[in-house]
């Protein structure tokens, strides 16, 4: 899979998924650039893991809350390639992963929601407002949006996080149709409990066991494979794909 | 490919024209293997074909009546709009060949074209410019008193284009309603519908299809022009403006000498077709307008005026037009082009480039790796022709009224405005462009298909040919006087 040259943002790559994405866009020779929120030590050493490897990134600290972070964080990744090829909106509002202490639909708020939305949708939602007069002038962008196979199969009601990222997959078809014309695809990807990452650690085990039982593959997904299907829909093979959601949790759902 | 192997003349005589020598071209395509024959000419063979073609049409021809030239004509089209008719499937295999142009395009458009002349198009033609068409068979009265009748030239001498295939039969059908014998020289780069055409009217009417002189040769043979511009009574030009002009000095004064030269066509896009719901059509038929036959009839637009205002800017517009354009290309690629064509459009790239470079405000979008396809976007509204094999201008507007009077100062070249607005500034838009100089006003999306009796590059396509011949009232009333019966 040749992305040399390939310009990728990556939100929210300090760590689990966003990181093995782009660790493996860096090994497939694009420039990576890794954005992060807080966790700057964890970013730099994804950052430093890619150039050890002879692959190119940067790092780059911003909400993807805040339209004017964003803004600059786009411009500056333009003022140093000229080009952003390709958008994993991969960021969240914090989470935990918890299913013993997880919210009921009677315990929760609305604020609860609300900042779901603000991380999964408001801020893919200004990540991609800002590359997209860059991707229209080129004709041609790849944008991915990092969803889960619980809007699916809710197999722990995680509400608001689960909500907020069905609102991102209605986002992403909406997307697909007005951006086709520009030559811009955009896709969702949706993991199933991706094991091991900082998110799902204090998913229990029997959990975990009861997912392996009703997964085909008979495993829990791993980061790498997530990162291999976001790499495909980046790369030429991926060209004439938009608006689909790829599950890839081993056949659960 | 299959094992049919054809032998196919490149001209048409009459039969006791006698061509001895050719020189022969084989060329392979999907239904088989075609020998296609050149004709070695001589001034002599000119002069003789185009005698023996005046001549059927002096005893044959200009004697038939006129609705018994339109259904004959008829019969041929109905041929041509039979998809299994042998002539038609040979023009689908070759002419991609000859020309470079996708066969799908080919296939579409030749069959929309010869649409055009159906008998019920055909009438419409001549209602278009006839009083009474029957003044091509005989005497017929006038509003104003006597009587008129419509002579066409003994022989027409029809210089053709090579540009899009098939539109040489036009000229030819309008010569035969008017009677005229045809003496067509083709141009190399297309020079088989003219005579695949001569051999469909042979096989409806032989005495007809002896009428006419189909022949090849490469411009600028003085020698045999010189003889058919002797033959004839009347010449077409179609062709560049050297074309033109190199005809036009040399045809001595009593011929009639009608030419269409170069001519610049554009497009106007006003805001309420940029609308959610209408843009992506829009674009689709601005594309087609510049896919089909890579903007090389008169007829396609060479730039495009956009209108501020929609939910697409004018510059998301040319980008959008950049991406249709590359979707057009992988349907269908365009032809491939002479070297100096490509250079052209690598001349005009680098000038914008260079001009964006240095501050104006411009932007390129073009096709990478080669030239299919370049939209040159300008935030200041200006005039700029197109090196053409879909190249194409836009040009951002606050409004289209006063870009339209700009246009005035290139009214020698301006032919066809392909428009897409509202019904309430249809005509008032209209009135300024016609102003302006402009003599066609269509649907974009429809730029390259000119439509039965429109007046090309503003004039008539039969009322130029013939001469009038008039019965003066007086002429009538002083007969009646010398009638024996009279009383």
């Amino acid at each position: 899979m040749d992305l040399k040259g390939n310009v990728v943002l990556v939100t929210g790559a300090s760590r689990g998924i966003g990181a093995a994405i782009a660790r493996a866009f860096a090994a497939e020779g694009a420039c990576v650039i890794i954005n992060y929120l807080k966790n700057e030590a964890r970013a730099r050493d994804v950052v430093e893991e890619i150039r050890e490897h002879g692959g190119e990134a940067i790092l780059y600290q911003a909400d993807v809350r805040d339209e004017a972070q964003v803004g600059q964080m786009v411009q500056s990744a333009i003022d140093q390639y000229g080009q952003i090829d390709c958008l994993v909106n991969n960021a969240l509002s914090h989470y935990t992963f918890n299913p013993k202490t997880r919210k009921t639909a009677w315990g929760i708020s609305w604020e609860d929601y609300q900042s779901q939305l603000d991380g999964s949708l408001r801020g893919s939602y200004i990540a991609t407002q800002a590359v997209l007069p860059f991707m229209k002038e080129k004709g041609r962008g790849r944008i991915i949006n990092m969803v889960t196979n619980l809007i699916d199969l809710p197999i722990v009601p995680y509400h608001d996080y689960t909500t907020a990222k069905a609102a991102l997959w209605g986002f992403t078809k909406n997307l697909a149709r007005d951006l086709g014309h520009f030559g811009i695809t955009v896709n969702a990807v949706a993991p199933g409990l991706t094991y091991p990452t900082d998110s799902s650690r204090e998913t229990q085990e029997d959990v975990r066991e009861m997912i392996v039982k009703l997964t085909p593959l008979k495993r829990l997904a791993q980061p790498d494979d997530i990162a291999g299907v976001v790499l495909f829909l980046a790369s030429d093979w991926g060209r004439f794909v938009t608006g689909q959601c790829i599950r890839v949790d081993g056949g659960l759902v | 490919m299959s094992g049919v192997s054809e032998v196919l003349s490149m001209y048409r005589v009459p039969r006791e024209v006698s061509i001895t020598e050719c020189h022969e071209e084989n060329i392979e395509t999907e239904q088989g293997s075609f020998t296609l024959k050149y004709p070695v000419l001589s001034p002599e063979i000119v002069v003789d074909a185009a005698r023996k073609a005046q001549n059927a049409r002096d005893v044959y021809l200009a004697h038939l009546p006129l609705m018994e030239v339109v259904e004959k004509i008829d019969r041929a089209i109905q041929k041509w709009l039979d998809p299994d008719y042998p002539l038609r499937r040979w023009a689908e295999a070759l002419l991609p060949i000859l020309t470079g142009y996708h066969s799908d395009i080919i296939r579409l458009e030749l069959k929309r074209y010869m649409r055009n002349f159906r008998k019920k198009e055909l009438l419409r033609f001549l209602d278009e410019e006839f009083d009474h068409p029957g003044m091509l068979d005989g005497f017929r009265p006038r509003k104003s008193g006597g009587m008129s009748r419509a002579y066409g030239p003994h022989m027409i001498f029809h210089v053709f284009s090579g540009n899009v295939p098939g539109v040489q039969v036009w000229s030819l059908i309008m010569g035969l309603l008017v009677k005229s014998a045809a003496l067509g020289k083709t141009s190399l780069a297309e020079p088989l519908m003219p005579v695949l055409f001569s051999m469909s009217l042979a096989e409806i009417d032989e005495r007809l299809a002896e009428s006419i002189v189909i022949l090849p040769w490469k411009g600028g043979e003085v020698e045999l022009e010189a003889k058919a511009m002797e033959a004839c009574e009347a010449l077409i030009v179609y062709g560049s403006d050297e074309t033109v002009e190199a005809y036009r000095h040399r045809v001595p004064i009593e011929k009639r000498f009608l030419s269409y030269g170069h001519k610049i066509s554009l497009a106007m896009v006003g805001k309420e077709a940029l609308t959610a719901d209408r843009y992506e059509d829009t674009l689709h038929r601005l594309a087609a307008d510049i896919a089909i036959y890579d903007q090389q009839s008169c007829l396609a637009p060479q730039m495009v005026y956009v209108e501020s205002g929609g939910v697409i800017t004018p510059k998301d517009f040319s980008q959008l037009l950049a991406c249709e354009l590359e979707r057009y290309e992988k349907k269908w690629p365009r032809s491939a082009l002479s070297h100096e064509e490509a250079m052209a459009i690598h001349k005009m790239r680098n000038q914008a480039v260079f001009a964006a470079i240095n501050g104006a405000d411009v932007n390129v979008y073009m096709s990478e790796m080669n030239t299919a396809w370049t939209v040159i976007f300008h935030r200041k509204a200006d005039f700029s022709g197109s090196p053409l094999n879909r190249t194409i201008h836009v040009f951002a507007v606050d409004d289209l009224e006063t870009a339209a009077e700009t246009l005035t100062r290139f009214r020698r070249y301006l032919q066809s405005c392909g428009l897409a607005v509202g019904p309430e500034r249809l005509f008032s838009l209209s009135e300024r462009l016609g102003t302006c100089g402009l003599n066609r006003i269509c649907a974009i999306g429809e730029m390259n298909r000119a439509k039965p009796g429109w007046h090309h590059d503003g004039r008539f396509n039969l009322l130029d040919l013939v001469r009038f011949v008039d019965i003066e009232r007086t002429a009538e009333m002083l007969a009646e006087q010398y009638d024996p019966d009279v009383e």
